[in-house]
């Protein structure tokens, strides 16, 4: 079975809402994809109709090219941590474990392994209402590892943790992309994703903004953009323009250049006698590049209304 | 294989709740306890001769089961509303999609740990009161023989009383799952129960009464009880259990049906 999950012209409403409106994407094996938009943007939605537990008014939702639904013994298939509340709260997390692997007949050695994996072996004896939001994300990651799936997909797994459970969530979802996995994870901050996901896949009101690599997507919120410091601003800034670059200030000693290599830059200032303490090439953060892709889908969800009328 | 494997994983959601076991001591408990209470209160001293009382005593040992099957509905309810209420019913669908596989494993698990509280609520109610009976007036030499199971028609209240509270739970679990909010669905089936019973009591017609004991879901039931003078009662042992079956299967079906149908 491939490792993926394909989404095809995904359709839901509820009412006169559209939740998601004809999205389309692929989750690859090998990598963590990202699923970034707004709260309310229909990333939720979009993972319920993947696990078959909501019914999609449109498109589908395919899991190594099955339907949810047709899938035998499914938790060996994707693993999925949809919300990290939902146990039981007067039962012990080792039970929780121990029906759902019963479900699809897995080994009881599986419920002891994932509560190893999950960093719950003290806890795994204690009911699940007394855990703490940190321990509930573990006990939901360790159900989603049960059958060892090829396919996983976490909603908001960060969401509300401390700086220690994100650093290790980040560093589980990258070890078992690293094995071969698609691993799928919603947030609806770009920062969160900053270092973790390979590929991104943003949406906005339903519909897809971007679906594109981490590292192009960089490469082009980045532009050609070099960041210059120098005590001589006013005068850079006039030699810059004349060799063509468009410049700016970004501070009082610092100088934004947009249109000029590094290289470039700095033999134009050498020629003018203009001095300067520090340059670098702009690196924009995933943060700066949401920003700009939902920029230009504004804009355009602005033109196509306009068209529309 | 997929059914047994819904059948294990239901049991160990079922046998993992402590909520579960309280509800089970209820079933045997207040079965037991109320028809002792029952039986205890009841002699023949309000009859002009202890034989004219014409009490049907295994009746009166068994009524216990009136409170008894609070206990039935609310653990028949929780089976299924406990998972809306927990979140669970996600991770119980993504494991086995098949909405009619997960009812159908959770009804039997349901009615068999309901089977088994009701026959001990039952068989010792139907021992306490053999031991409290005679001290009343209800001896053998005055028409009243010890109850039991070698008799006939005690034998078939007995088994019967157990059906009933097995039916009931289903009847709890099909509503439950229509209606997924706990208390609501509780209110529901305690209400379709005793709607009737309560009605009867203040319309005080006798035709009225008979048409509806026929097809209320607790006195049709409750009619597999009744050991003697059966020829007076509106509807036959049997006849009245299946009427309650009858409600069972339409409120199994219907949860069905919505659990189905409708993204949960």
């Amino acid at each position: 079975m491939e490792a993926t999950i394909e989404v095809r012209a995904l359709r839901k409403t509820y009412g006169p809402t559209v939740a998601v409106d004809d999205l389309s994407f692929t989750v690859a094996p090998g990598q963590v994809t990202g699923f970034v938009g707004p709260n309310g943007a229909g990333k939720s939605t979009t993972m319920r109709m993947i696990m078959g537990l909501d019914r999609p008014d449109g498109g589908s939702a395919l899991i190594g090219g099955k339907p949810y639904r047709s899938l035998r013994a499914p938790l060996c298939r994707i693993g999925a941590m949809l919300d990290a509340s939902a146990v039981h709260p007067a039962r012990r997390a080792r039970d929780h474990l121990r029906w759902l692997a019963q479900a699809n007949g897995l080994p009881a050695r599986r419920v002891d392994e994932v509560i190893d994996l999950a960093g719950l072996a003290s806890a795994a004896g204690r009911r699940a209402g007394g855990f703490s939001l940190g321990m509930r994300q573990r006990l939901g990651i360790a159900a989603a590892l049960l059958g060892d799936p090829p396919v996983l997909m976490f909603d908001e797994p960060v969401n509300g943790l401390d700086p220690e459970g994100i650093t290790w969530i980040r560093a589980l979802l990258r070890s078992l992309a690293a094995e071969g996995r698609a691993v799928l994870m919603s947030s609806h901050l770009m920062s969160e994703l900053e270092g973790g996901a390979d590929h991104l896949v943003v949406i906005g009101r339903g519909r897809l903004i971007a679906d594109t690599a981490v590292g192009e997507l960089l490469k082009a919120a980045s532009g050609d953009r070099v960041e210059l410091r120098t005590a001589q601003r006013q005068d850079a800034m006039a030699v810059l323009a004349r060799a063509g670059a468009t410049v700016s200030a970004s501070g009082p000693d610092e100088v934004t250049v947009a249109g000029l290599t590094a290289e470039r830059v700095i033999a134009a200032l050498n020629g003018a006698g203009v001095g300067f303490t520090g340059i670098s090439e702009h690196r924009a953060t995933l943060e700066e590049a949401y920003m700009e892709l939902t920029r230009d889908a504004v804009e355009f969800q602005g033109v196509a209304g306009r068209e529309a009328r | 294989m997929t059914a047994v494997c819904a059948l294990r994983a239901e049991w160990t959601k079922l046998r993992t709740l402590p909520s579960t076991w309280w509800m089970l001591a209820a079933i045997a408990g207040l079965t037991l306890a109320v028809g002792a209470a029952v039986t205890g209160s009841v002699d023949t001293s309000h009859c002009s001769t202890p034989a004219g009382c014409m009490e049907d005593t295994p009746k009166l040992a068994l009524s216990g089961v009136q409170l008894g099957q609070v206990a039935a509905v609310v653990l028949g309810v929780l089976a299924v509303g406990g998972e809306y209420a927990a979140g669970t019913i996600g991770a119980t669908l993504a494991a086995i999609p098949r909405r009619s596989t997960v009812l159908a494993a959770k009804a039997a698990v349901v009615a068999a740990v309901v089977a088994v509280a009701g026959t001990a609520g039952v068989l010792a109610s139907l021992a306490v009161a053999r031991g409290l009976l005679p001290g009343n007036g209800f001896t053998s030499a005055n028409g009243y023989p010890p109850l039991s199971l070698a008799d006939g028609p005690t034998a078939r209240a007995a088994f019967g009383t157990v059906l009933y509270l097995v039916l009931v739970a289903l009847l709890a679990l099909g509503v439950g799952t229509a209606v997924r909010e706990q208390a609501a669905a509780i209110t529901a089936v305690l209400a379709l129960l005793w709607i009737v019973p309560i009605i009867t009591r203040l319309i005080a017609s006798a035709k009225w009464e008979d048409r509806l004991d026929k097809i209320a879901p607790m006195p049709a039931g409750l009619a597999v009880q009744a050991t003697r003078g059966l020829e007076r009662l509106p509807i036959g042992p049997w006849n009245g259990l299946g009427v309650l079956a009858a409600y069972a299967a339409v409120a199994l079906l219907a949860g069905g049906a919505l659990f189905t149908l409708r993204d949960p």
